[in-house]
């Protein structure tokens, strides 16, 4: 008994940097900034005071440019994470099952490839092409598909784009992991016992991916939540995100205060969103296998 | 996230399936599985049309990224001649580097102390959501918390080697890479059980002997893509390098973005081609020393992937 617990605390030793580590460098530094966000700018030329703590700053975060850029950056992310997840099932699927075995690592290695380039360098590739001057610009006009140039750059169809674009392998590649992982015997046992593709898929296959597409949307939808680079580089004025206003306030405006306040709210929104997805995963994985559960045994490791 | 997907007992079996080949669907024609194939290689293409735009724009001997002129290799040139572009090319190197080792240090300590943890231990499950929240924050956050801590660091507590560029960003680097380092370790150490190094201890090996000789060679290719996860995240990171930085100590991506306001020349697309080419030698050395480790290349590719 007593060996145990000195093992216990020799391997809770090993892990005594990290804590370290973490305090100094993340649990302080996010703390400050709850603290700031609790003060003000007390003239133009002080970035900070908390000399008077009030939750004014986020009264002042609510205003209408404040909850129109949020409402906009929740609508890219929420979109972007579906179209995500529109794309990657079927391809994922794709690499997981139909492509012969031999291939799927190298596939896998081929998707990581834009993940391995730089996220700044990918978007501004997507800027040399969405230009209006741009290759694809005067191909498209030559060939007679549009009158004019295209306008889509800065504006919110290129954001879009632009993060689909850049999170879609963090999507594809839990869901291809789920769905390896899930293997071959039980989509050809169901259809052994008569179900039909359709019936397979909705039924087995799919809820089998259901951890990676968790992990892919969250993934994806975090990020993309917080995202300040696809906007700057694609969006103009409509494509603003919360990223870049939380960022001017340090930058620019100097008003700590506010940009806490308002980080502190996308912060929470987001750990709010994780707790209600695995809330929600929690409660249907529950009543799925209460009502199944003679269906899918865990396998016997 | 990743790496709690990991834990799934049905792991053991994968291994097994992906050995007996069923290639039943490619004798038939199957329409949809034709469908599929065209539709995968689309994304592929959808997936590999910037950075190809990026690589052929490389050539571009105009002033302008995006406006071509001709092909040539005056951009290439051009680069290498520019002593602020390799200055900032050093800087993300050297940043990514420290980083590396530092987040791999500490991630491994980790990873390890996490794998190796009593089931109920009240202080991994708090480390295991704190590391999971520095992932689940965006990088803004980190970017605008860390930096007026910084400042007050070097500055009230006068804590100066914070002001030096260099510390700052591999500092701050880490704190985003540590918990993937991690969760790769840990993912890597829980599949393996502690019988070795019971027998190793039984067997009157030193801690030291054991550790070195047992428990670092069955973690190696955990930590190997850790440090190279982590290397590339440091090399990548553009938003909170763009707060901590202070001038002469400029990362590439940070040049970029701030070339960005006034004007990009193919000299940015010419240095990311040749970056982007060495980090695929490097990660085709990586898979080379994994797959002698006995790894099959699915498994390479998603330990590589931290998934």
């Amino acid at each position: 008994m007593r060996k145990i617990s000195r093992r216990g605390a020799g391997v809770a030793a090993l892990s005594f940097p990290s804590w370290a580590y973490l305090v100094f460098f993340f649990i302080i530094p996010v703390g400050l900034v709850l603290w700031y966000s609790f003060g003000y700018k007390p003239d133009l030329f002080t970035a900070h005071s908390n000399a008077t703590l009030s939750l004014d700053r986020y009264f002042e975060a609510m205003d209408p440019t404040f909850l129109s850029t949020f409402i906009n950056t929740l609508q890219i992310a929420g979109l972007g994470t579906l179209i995500c997840l529109l794309i990657g099932i079927p391809f994922a699927y794709w690499m997981a099952v139909k492509v012969p075995a031999k291939w799927r690592g190298l596939l896998v290695a081929l998707v990581l490839v834009p993940f391995w380039t730089n996220f700044l360098v990918r978007t501004l590739g997507w800027q040399i092409m969405l230009a209006p001057e741009g290759f694809v610009s005067e191909a498209l006009q030559n060939i007679g598909l549009i009158g004019g140039p295209i306008e889509i750059l800065y504006t919110r169809a290129a954001v879009q784009l632009g993060v689909v674009y850049n999170y879609l392998p963090l999507m594809i590649l839990p869901l291809f992991v789920s769905l390896d992982r899930a293997g071959v015997s039980l989509r050809e046992a169901s259809a052994d016992l008569g179900a039909n593709r359709v019936r397979t898929m909705l039924q087995v296959t799919l809820p089998l991916a259901a951890p990676g597409i968790i992990s892919g949307c969250l993934l994806v939808f975090i990020p993309l939540m917080g995202d300040y680079i696809t906007a700057s580089v694609l969006g103009g004025a409509q494509g603003n995100m919360v990223g870049q206003l939380v960022a001017n306030q340090f930058n620019s405006a100097q008003n700590w205060a506010l940009g806490s306040a308002m980080a502190v709210m996308l912060m929470v929104f987001i750990l709010l969103t994780v707790a209600i997805v695995g809330a929600v995963y929690l409660i249907v994985r529950a009543i799925l296998r209460f009502n199944r559960r003679v269906l899918i045994e865990e396998p016997a490791s | 996230m990743s790496a709690s997907v990991l834990r799934d007992p049905a792991e053991d079996q994968s291994a097994a399936q992906a050995l007996v080949p069923v290639p039943r669907h490619n004798k038939r024609r199957d329409p949809v599985a034709v469908a599929m194939t065209v539709f995968g290689v689309l994304v592929f293409c959808f997936l590999f049309l910037p950075i190809l735009v990026i690589f052929i724009y490389s050539f571009n001997t105009g002033r302008l990224l995006a406006a071509w002129e001709g092909f040539g290799f005056d951009a290439y040139i051009n680069a290498a001649a520019n002593q602020v572009i390799r200055g900032s090319v050093m800087t993300s190197l050297q940043a990514a580097l420290g980083t590396a080792v530092l987040s791999t240090i500490l991630g491994t300590m980790g990873g390890l102390a996490l794998a190796r943890a009593t089931y109920k231990a009240k202080w991994a499950a708090i480390l295991t959501g704190l590391l999971a929240l520095t992932l689940v924050t965006p990088e803004i956050v980190d970017a605008i918390s860390i930096l007026p801590w910084f400042v007050s660091l070097g500055t009230d507590f006068g804590f100066t080697p914070i002001n030096n560029g260099m510390v700052r960003l591999v500092v701050a680097h880490t704190v985003m890479s540590i918990a993937v380092v991690t969760f790769i370790v840990r993912a890597r150490m829980q599949g393996t059980d502690m019988t070795l190094e019971e027998a190793a201890a039984d067997l009157y090996a030193t801690p030291w002997n054991r550790f070195f000789q047992i428990t670092l060679p069955i973690a190696a290719p955990g930590i190997l893509a850790g440090a190279l996860m982590s290397f590339t995240l440091s090399l990548d990171n553009t938003t909170v390098s763009s707060f901590v930085q202070v001038p002469g100590n400029t990362p590439w991506p940070v040049y970029i973005f701030s070339s960005l306001k006034v004007s990009l020349r193919p000299e940015i697309a010419a240095v990311s081609t040749i970056m982007l080419l060495l980090t695929l030698v490097a990660l085709a050395v990586v898979a080379l020393v994994l797959r002698r480790f006995g790894e099959s290349s699915t498994d390479i590719a998603k330990t590589i992937a931290g998934a």
